[in-house]
């Protein structure tokens, strides 16, 4: 007769209440999946998975690094695997790296390399899943360009305004656009400018940006009913220029309040389901078990993390509890040394700074990076448009409708034809 | 062919079946004719090696047709070569003919004694191959060694003059008494030798060149970059000329190597401010087609068309007329031929003497996904949210003012460390501009909440600030929160101190005070 082998305890730090409640739940929900279907495998080295999650509400330091501490002391949590939470500023690293536990998460931060490379022995666990914040910044300057220089778009000049929302994620971003931006033939005419958010007040700086005349406005806050209002108030009395919302324009949410004014804005992200067959066989797996409401693209975040930790730990022939540094460490070499292709792409960690490493951005090989995916909404009824990069796009960019269409000939911009003089086939 | 004897019959009947089998293992092919012409032998490796097989007791003069006619052999004319072969029957000769499959035969016969042929069909194929290999090697080499003479003749006699300068200056200067000659003949030297220097450095480039030691890396990038970078070095010369210098900056993603092209267009650059005297020197882009042509335009003495080719060569320079001298090495040139070269790119020059010229290399055009930034290198010392914010910190204890200037320099913060309010004062009053100020609670003088009244006084603004003190007495605290200062217990935490700082630069509204 067997006996059942105790079950691993994984923590999981999750925002199951107050501002980010929704991505919360996807998060809980990734985390249920990946934990079933490695349960239903036979678990780890015949060992199951047990979650544990803890609320982290509005995701302050104290909140987060309460709930590492909980994880770690009350529940003897063997590794900490979440999505996001922003805004304990890699606080919960220190009694995370002091009970030498693997944590993995996607909080987008730059700091995440900086923290890490300043002691790699103490942070030997620490992993973030996603590329950083600042590689939003440069791709989304490609991505203008690449839309420019392969005749899908003619700007109406080289100006570029920036708004920046005043989370540290949000300044991390403008900043890393307008520094790349000269390099691409982009002159900065406005901002970066940070506007005290949340907030759903932006008439007066859309009259600022008005009256600099860009060819493209980005606004880097990413609060989805923030950005909606931002949308409305822009439609309001469109200017002739490209839209770029920040991640929060992903949500359903944005749609929903935005509706119809919704249709023609960019809005780009790091870390996304893709469409492909090993996206599409996990969407359908998670709606089947959460319902045709739930966010898979959130979801895949947690899910992917559990998954790939789950990996590592086999072939390191187990998991650590605190306090088990040497069989942890095992762990995360495995993690590092793993080239994993999640449903959102490859989780490739960066040597140095255990962070996934972005495509196209620094990789040029979709096999070994994160696609940095930009989207539009062409019809915000129905799910995004993924118009880059290749080989993940499923459509291809169309002018938006509050634009002009330059050259007096009504074309659709999606098979624009290319400026005289200009290559068209430099991908 | 009933009448014709069976081959296989014959060689049973006539030969041990060890040396039959023996003669089938050699690597070449052999035919046997009798004196009448008639095929007495042939081994198995003719048949292999010709793809036709002869027949026994076959006439010599059917199988050469046959052969000439298969198309095994490249002939020029088939039937003149099958009529020479039937007149040399008997007679001794060797030649090589191409197969249709690219291998080379060499075919050799000899006259039997009893008047008949016996001929050998050998594969020399991998022979030939490596005589012609060796053929083209030594035509290279004695081309290389001839342009090597001629180079290092050149080398010898642009080296010599410069150290011979060098020589006669020294010698001067020994015995020179005034000073200020003194001086004149050393600045001399150090031109020489400066000369001397440029070209040794000219020549291991291009020994590396030759060597075949530089090997390019074809990248994408942004040729705005480049032009970034070339501006740095040129703009003095230039305005040390009195011309003008402009990079028309252009917003394209080129593939090649990056390093190698800064090398042509800093020679490109460097001749265009060495030739002009009067006007200036724009660097700009033109689209040629899928090609991006990058254009070092001067208003600078132009090229004749006499010497247009030639100078790319090495050594080459075009007199001065007006001054009858010639400057420059007579390297740069002949350097950007060799890269463009090995970079496949191509180089052009146009011009109109008196008027300048145009130095022009064209490049491809890369991708633009693909481009390397000068991102590999990121961290919040380059990229973080708090990069060029200036901040005043006043702290009197060494280490701590130490560690925590170290601190804040980690996350791009531009830090004007003071060590007393004196020091602070003088900071704010000489002009710098601060957008947050940290001050240690217990300062020699005063309490830090002392000191930052007078500081925002001095800046004539209510710049934010906040307290560090290791003095966690209630009553500290109180005084601290009177003044509206957020506080920070010693040591503090990097990320207390960071959410701390965020929030009083961008989120004023967040910021709690100590209570």
């Amino acid at each position: 007769m067997s006996v059942e082998l105790p079950p691993i305890p994984i923590g999981s730090m999750i925002p199951l209440t107050g501002p980010s409640a929704a991505d919360g739940a996807e998060f809980r929900n990734g985390m249920i999946l990946a934990v079933e279907e490695l349960n239903a495998q036979g678990g780890l080295l015949g060992r199951k998975f047990q979650p544990i999650f803890v609320d982290t509400c509005r995701q302050t330091a104290e909140e987060v690094v309460g709930a590492a501490r909980m994880l770690i002391e009350k529940h003897r949590v063997h590794a900490i695997i979440c999505g996001y939470n922003i805004g304990p500023q890699n606080s919960e690293y220190e009694p995370i790296a002091d009970a030498g536990i693997i944590y993995v998460h996607a909080n987008t931060l730059l700091q995440h390399h900086d923290t890490v490379m300043s002691d790699p022995e103490r942070y030997f666990g620490c992993f973030m899943a996603d590329p950083a914040d600042y590689w939003y910044g440069p791709g989304f300057i490609k991505f203008i360009s690449w839309l420019r220089d392969t005749g899908q778009w003619t700007p109406s000049s080289d100006r570029l305004a920036i708004i920046a929302g005043s989370k540290p994620y949000s300044i991390v971003i403008a900043q890393s656009m307008a520094a790349a931006a000269a390099d691409y033939g982009w002159r900065l005419c406005f901002g970066p400018k940070i506007v005290q958010t949340p907030t759903t007040q932006w008439r007066e700086i859309i009259e600022e940006v008005r009256a600099t005349n860009p060819a493209v406005v980005a606004n880097t806050h990413f609060y989805a009913g923030d950005l909606a209002y931002f949308q409305r108030q822009f439609m309001d009395n469109p200017i002739d220029c490209l839209v770029y919302l920040q991640y929060g324009a992903m949500h359903r949410t944005f749609a929903d309040i935005a509706q119809e004014a919704s249709v023609g804005i960019i809005v780009s992200s790091v870390i996304g389901l893709l469409r492909d067959e090993v996206g599409k066989s996990f969407e359908a797996r998670y709606n089947a078990r959460f319902g045709e409401g739930a966010s898979a693209t959130i979801g895949c975040q947690s899910y992917s993390n559990m998954h790939h930790y789950a990996v590592a730990a086999a072939m390191a022939g187990g998991s650590g509890a605190p306090g088990h540094f040497e069989q942890n460490r095992k762990v995360a070499r495995a993690l590092k040394g793993m080239i994993y292709r999640s449903v959102h792409g490859t989780i490739r960690y960066h040597p140095d700074w255990q962070a996934a490493v972005p495509y196209p951005v620094v990789t040029h090989d979709p096999s070994l990076g994160m696609p940095h995916i930009f989207y539009q909404i062409h019809d915000h009824r129905k799910p995004l448009s993924m118009i880059a990069p290749e080989p993940y796009n499923t459509e291809r960019f169309i002018l938006p409708p509050w634009m002009s269409r330059r050259g007096g000939v009504p074309r659709p911009a999606a098979v624009s034809s290319p400026r005289p003089g200009r290559p068209t086939d430099r991908m | 062919m009933a009448d014709e004897p069976d081959l296989a019959t014959d060689r049973r009947l006539a030969l041990d079946p060890t040396v039959l089998a023996g003669l089938d293992a050699l690597p070449s092919g052999i035919a046997i004719w009798r004196p009448d012409r008639r095929l007495a032998y042939a081994n198995e490796t003719l048949r292999r090696t010709l793809g036709i097989t002869p027949t026994a007791g076959e006439l010599f003069e059917d199988f050469m047709g046959r052969l000439a006619h298969s198309r095994e052999v490249v002939l020029a004319d088939p039937d003149l070569w099958v009529r020479e072969e039937i007149a040399d029957f008997g007679i001794e000769k060797s030649a090589d003919y191409i197969l249709a499959a690219g291998l080379v035969m060499n075919v050799t016969q000899r006259p039997t004694r009893d008047g008949g042929l016996s001929a050998t069909y050998s594969d020399v194929t991998a022979m030939k191959r490596n005589e012609q290999a060796l053929r083209e090697a030594k035509e290279a080499a004695e081309a290389t060694d001839e342009a090597k003479s001629r180079f290092l003749r050149a080398a010898n006699h642009d080296l010599r003059q410069p150290l011979a300068s060098l020589k006669i200056l020294i010698y001067s200067c020994i015995r020179e008494a005034d000073q200020d000659a003194r001086a004149e003949m050393l600045h001399a030297m150090s031109v020489a030798a400066l000369i001397m220097e440029d070209l040794l450095g000219a020549l291991l480039q291009i020994g590396q060149l030759d060597a075949g030691r530089i090997k390019p890396r074809i990248t994408s990038f942004q040729l705005s970059q480049l032009f970034e970078r070339l501006d740095i070095p040129f703009r003095h010369q230039a305005e040390e000329k009195g011309l003008r210098l402009r990079f028309v900056t252009p917003r394209d993603t080129i593939a090649t190597d990056r390093a190698l092209l800064e090398r042509i267009l800093s020679n490109f650059v460097a001749n265009a401010i060495r030739f002009t005297d009067v006007g200036g020197v724009l660097i700009g882009c033109r689209k040629e087609g899928k090609l991006l042509r990058i254009e070092v335009v001067d208003t600078g003495r132009g090229i004749k068309d006499a010497d247009r080719e030639r100078v790319f060569d090495e050594f080459y320079r075009v007199t001065d007329e007006r001054r009858g001298e010639k400057t420059g090495l007579g390297l740069g040139l002949n350097i950007v031929k060799r890269l463009a070269d090995l970079l496949e790119l191509r180089v052009r020059l146009r011009s109109r003497p008196g008027h300048g010229s145009i130095f022009s290399v064209t490049v491809p055009f890369g991708n633009i996904w693909h481009s390397e930034g000068g991102d590999a290198e990121i961290s919040e010392a380059v990229a973080g949210e708090f990069v060029g914010v200036p901040v005043l910190l006043v702290e009197d204890d060494d280490i701590l003012r130490r560690s925590m200037t170290q601190l804040l320099q980690r996350w791009g913060i531009e830090v004007h460390a003071a060590a007393t309010e004196d020091e602070a004062l003088r900071l704010a009053r000489g002009g710098t501009r601060v957008r947050l100020i940290v001050a240690d609670y217990n300062l020699t003088s005063r309490t830090g909440v002392e000191v930052v009244r007078e500081l925002r006084k001095a800046f004539g603004a209510e710049t934010p600030a906040f307290i560090v003190t290791a003095d966690a007495e209630p009553k500290v605290l109180e005084g601290i929160r009177e003044a509206g200062l957020p506080v920070l217990i010693k040591p503090a935490s990097p990320p207390r101190l960071r959410v701390l700082m965020h929030n009083l630069l961008f989120e004023p509204g967040q910021v709690r005070r100590p209570d």
